[in-house]
This record gives C-alpha cells, sequence and structure tokens, in this order.
C-alpha cells in the first residue's frame, strides 16, 4: 500500500538531487536542469496532497500544479535566455568564471 | 509496496541522479526528458491524468526540445566537458542539499508514527470538470498566467537575440 509518506519521501530525494546540480555543477545548463528537478519535485508534493486530502472534488491540488507547471515553463524559456546571453558576454558556460560582481 | 510507484521511483530518481551527473550536456538533457516521462507515470498513478499529459506535451515536448535547441546551437557549448566535473567548493554543495534533506525528511518521518487519512475513493476527474472549475473560480489567475507567458515569451526573445550595433560606431 502506497501512502503519502512514500511520496513525501521520493519528493523529498528528488528535490535533494536537484539541490545537489545546481550547487555542485559548474556549467549553466546543467544548473538550469537541477532547477527544473527541484520544481518538478514540488508538483508531486501538491499531487500527492492532493491526492491523498479530504477534498478531491475541488481539484485545488490539480490546478495549483498546472499553473506551477505554466511558470515553470516561462521560467525555463527565460532562464535559458538569460544563459545565452551571459555565455555571449563572458565567452564561457561556467558559472565560476562569472564573478565580475565580486572583483 | 506498490511494484508499478516502486519502478517509477527508482526511473524517477535514477533519471534525475543522471540528468545532474553526465558529462555530456546532450545526454544530460535526454535523462532529464527520461525523468519527466517516469514523474508522468508516477501522476497517473495519483490519478492526475490530465496533470500527466500536461508534463509530457510542456516539458518532454517543449522544455526538453528548448534545452536541446539551446544547446545544439549554442557553439562550444555541447559536447563532452572534459576539464573538471564540479565546482571548487563541491564539498560545501554536498553538504548543504544533504542537510536540506534532512531538514525536508524530518517531518515525514516524525508522521508516520500518526495514523495517516486512507487515500479517499477513485475519483478521476475529467478533462470538462477541470476545465469548468479553470474558468469559474480561478478565470482571473488563467488570465494573468496567459499575460506572464506571453512576457516571458518576449522576455526570452530580447535576452536572447544579440546586442544591436550601433549605427554610428565605424565597422572595425
Amino acid at each position: 500500500m502506497v501512502t503519502l509518506q512514500h511520496y513525501l519521501i521520493l519528493s523529498a530525494v528528488l528535490f535533494s538531487i536537484g539541490l545537489l546540480g545546481v550547487l555542485t555543477r559548474r556549467h549553466a545548463v546543467i544548473v538550469l536542469i537541477g532547477i527544473e528537478i527541484m520544481l518538478n519535485a514540488a508538483n508531486l508534493n501538491l499531487i500527492a496532497f492532493w491526492r491523498f486530502g479530504p477534498h478531491l472534488e475541488n481539484f485545488e491540488g490539480l490546478l495549483f500544479t498546472l499553473f506551477s507547471i505554466a511558470v515553470a515553463a516561462a521560467e525555463a524559456s527565460v532562464g535559458l535566455a538569460l544563459v545565452i546571453a551571459v555565455y555571449r558576454h563572458f565567452k564561457t558556460p561556467d558559472v565560476e568564471k562569472m564573478n565580475t560582481l565580486r572583483e | 509496496m506498490n511494484a508499478a510507484f516502486l519502478i517509477l521511483s527508482l526511473l524517477a530518481v535514477a533519471g534525475a541522479l543522471l540528468a545532474i551527473r553526465l558529462h555530456n550536456l546532450v545526454h544530460a538533457t535526454l535523462s532529464l526528458m527520461f525523468f519527466f516521462v517516469a514523474l508522468a507515470g508516477l501522476f497517473v498513478l495519483l490519478m492526475a491524468e490530465f496533470i500527466a499529459a500536461v508534463q509530457i506535451l510542456v516539458y518532454v515536448g517543449a522544455v526538453g526540445i528548448l534545452i536541446l535547441f539551446a544547446i545544439m546551437l549554442t557553439p562550444h557549448v555541447t559536447g563532452e566537458n572534459h576539464g573538471r566535473l564540479c565546482s571548487r567548493g563541491w564539498i560545501w554543495g554536498l553538504a548543504g542539499a544533504g542537510a536540506v534533506f534532512l531538514i525536508l525528511i524530518a517531518p515525514v518521518l516524525l508522521m508516520a508514527g500518526l495514523d495517516t487519512p486512507p487515500a479517499t475513493a477513485a475519483l478521476s476527474p475529467s478533462v470538462r470538470e477541470i476545465g469548468l472549475v479553470l474558468m469559474t473560480p480561478y478565470g482571473i489567475a488563467l488570465l494573468v498566467m496567459a499575460l506572464l507567458l506571453t512576457a516571458a515569451l518576449v522576455g526570452a526573445v530580447v535576452a536572447a537575440s544579440p546586442p544591436a550595433r550601433d549605427k554610428d560606431e565605424p565597422k572595425p
């Protein structure tokens, strides 16, 4: 029997994997991929809470996830555009070399 | 435990791990799309078939292909990365991710002792019902979302286009 806890644990594992990718990788696109993984883990959480909650007929979790997916799509397009613009400026996709503000 | 849940969650974790650990960017993006498909399967298990279809359409069809195109159209971004994989302070990144994981997992494990509400009876929402709910109470949010997507489209085009050359500037 799969309960809410299993989904919460899975979602926590996926979120941590995404965070690990964001924090440890040097490539800007991989950082973006990590952010996408984190957003999807949060969506899984929302759907699981809706499924195991008391009021399924209101579709709150479903609609929240729908809006979240739309925001994530907008975020992905703008994020990739920013990565391309930053790459054009610094001539490298390495986020460790983008330290102009620090110097 | 349900076998389908076990298989799909293992596939999702494997896809996510491969997506952040692979050297080749194209392979990483492909495993990210694999992760999206596994997550769509989990949504089907949770009786959210419409969200699963949206997940396939938006993530696998649009976001994955967008990332692939951005990688392939940008020179020197694609291909094997022979340098170091991780950043300099990767051990701190690992520690931070582990700490966040522990914080996230602690309430779940503490809640395990309590009796959890069983899943209510099966209810498969039809697309018509979702559309009606989306139109009546959430109409304003839907309009704002359309505005946001338009702004994101324009902003992405503006941000990604090369800076315009000044006309008075003498040509090199």
